[in-house]
């Protein structure tokens, strides 16, 4: 029998045309850019990275944040005049959600479909240099196993019964802070170790086995990009 | 010998490493901000506790570089989760000079460390530019807060407390960084991992 791989197997987008969504999404969505004039555009952004996420097939995330999206949304705006001060904190949080919230999903829609050597060869097209994209890459896979870490050693804290809020505060902070360190410095041991059989010190081009170049989808979303960015110039120096 | 001053790979991955854990501790703090003080306090407590980690990591610094990529990827982290772009470049300023004043020592020295940290820190300090420079239009596209938390963050952040949080930034560096180094001492150089 014979084996075939297939190398244009992978996302919908290419790694670069995430990474442009991702950098128009901050800056118009969280960051605000454009404000009245831009609603269109704010309102594509926000709900493109749910549409991303249905053609994953990943119906339950999808379907999870426009639910807490549009909560939040509407309880923002009824929450508007005259608060009190819990009340403005309620309302903050809500807002800091609304903001966020579209650009954590199509960060989890770009972790989840990025395959690092896929994103490694991408960047090295740009012309980018490894010692940004290496680290990049790390981070990017380091954050989940942060979180684990931290939690599974918050457990163990607590079966010994030394919990936040407690009577010793620096106990609770060192007792959680030393073992998360040391422990991901260990993964970062084996991390390094598994980076060198794959070769990444060698220092010649590393080749990728999968066909990285734009199709369709990328040239519409990046001609969104494009089109925001140029919107958004025309509205702020000639108007 | 000039390949062995070169960053490799295993240097990348532990800047990437030790920039996840002080970002995710970083965004544990921020998650306070909520309440009007801790909005301020921000300035204090995120350079006592990412002190720690921080220690660690220059204790894995042996070349020219990392401090400085470590410093620009956070500020860039900073810029992408909605804090200003200030961040990103005051970030990268202090990690140049952070990198020059820890390779004074030869990168061993421990108290050129701590200083190191301490002024690699001020890119905190420069997420209130926005607040000092530019209030009106900070506090445009957060109206919804209302109007009580914007008279308690304006309130507390009058211009003139522009340098007095940049010193009590680096102050609070200089403790979080002699806390590290304790820490460091009493944990992991025991367990040979430092």
């Amino acid at each position: 029998m014979e084996y075939r791989l297939d190398r244009n197997v992978h996302s919908l987008l290419d790694p670069r045309t995430k990474l442009l969504l991702l950098f128009t999404s901050s800056v118009f969505v969280v960051g605000n850019a454009g404000e009245k004039q831009m609603i269109v555009f704010y309102w594509i952004l926000v709900y493109l990275p749910v549409f991303l996420l249905f053609i994953e097939k990943e119906w339950k995330a999808g379907f999870v944040a426009i639910a807490v999206y549009i909560g939040s949304f509407y309880a923002q705006l009824a929450l508007r005049h005259d608060l009190t001060a819990l009340e403005s904190a309620l309302a903050l949080m809500l807002y800091i959600i609304t903001k966020i919230l579209p650009t954590v999903i199509l960060a989890r829609y770009i972790v989840k479909t990025t395959k690092v050597s896929e994103f490694l060869a991408a960047m090295n097209r740009l012309h980018v240099t490894d010692k940004l994209t290496i680290p990049v890459s790390v981070i990017f896979r380091f954050f989940p196993t942060v979180v684990e870490e931290a939690k599974s050693i918050n457990d163990a804290m607590r079966m010994r019964g030394i919990e936040m809020g407690a009577k010793k505060a620096t106990e609770a902070v060192e007792y959680r802070m030393v073992p998360l360190i040391a422990s991901c410095s260990i993964i970062g041991e084996e991390l390094s170790a598994a980076a060198m059989t794959r070769g990444l010190d060698v220092g010649k081009k590393r080749s990728c086995i999968w066909n990285i170049r734009f199709g369709l989808f990328d040239f519409i979303i990046i001609a969104l990009c494009l089109s925001c960015f140029i919107w958004w110039g025309i509205g702020r120096f000639f108007i | 010998m000039e390949n062995n001053n070169r960053l490799n790979a295993k240097d990348l991955i532990n800047v990437g490493i030790y920039t996840a854990i002080c970002a995710v501790i970083c965004c544990a703090i921020a998650m306070t901000g909520v309440i009007p003080i801790m909005m301020v306090l921000l300035v204090v407590f995120v350079p006592i506790f990412t002190g720690i980690p921080y220690m660690m990591f220059l204790t894995k610094v042996k070349k020219f570089g990392m401090i400085l990529i470590l410093n620009a990827l956070m500020g860039a982290l900073m810029w992408v989760t909605g804090m200003s772009y200030y961040a990103l470049i005051v970030g990268t300023i202090s990690g140049l000079i952070a990198e020059f004043i820890y390779r004074a020592g030869n990168y061993k020295s421990k108290k050129l460390g701590v200083i190191a940290y301490a002024i690699s820190g001020i890119y905190c300090w420069a997420n209130y530019f926005g607040i000092f420079f530019n209030a009106e239009a900070y506090f445009s596209t957060r109206q919804n807060f209302g109007q009580e938390y914007i008279d308690a963050v304006t309130g507390m952040l009058p211009v003139w407390m522009c340098p007095v949080l940049l010193v009590a930034d680096i102050v609070c560096g200089l403790i979080g960084g002699w806390i590290g180094s304790k820490v460091l001492k009493k944990h992991f150089e025991k367990a040979g991992i430092a």
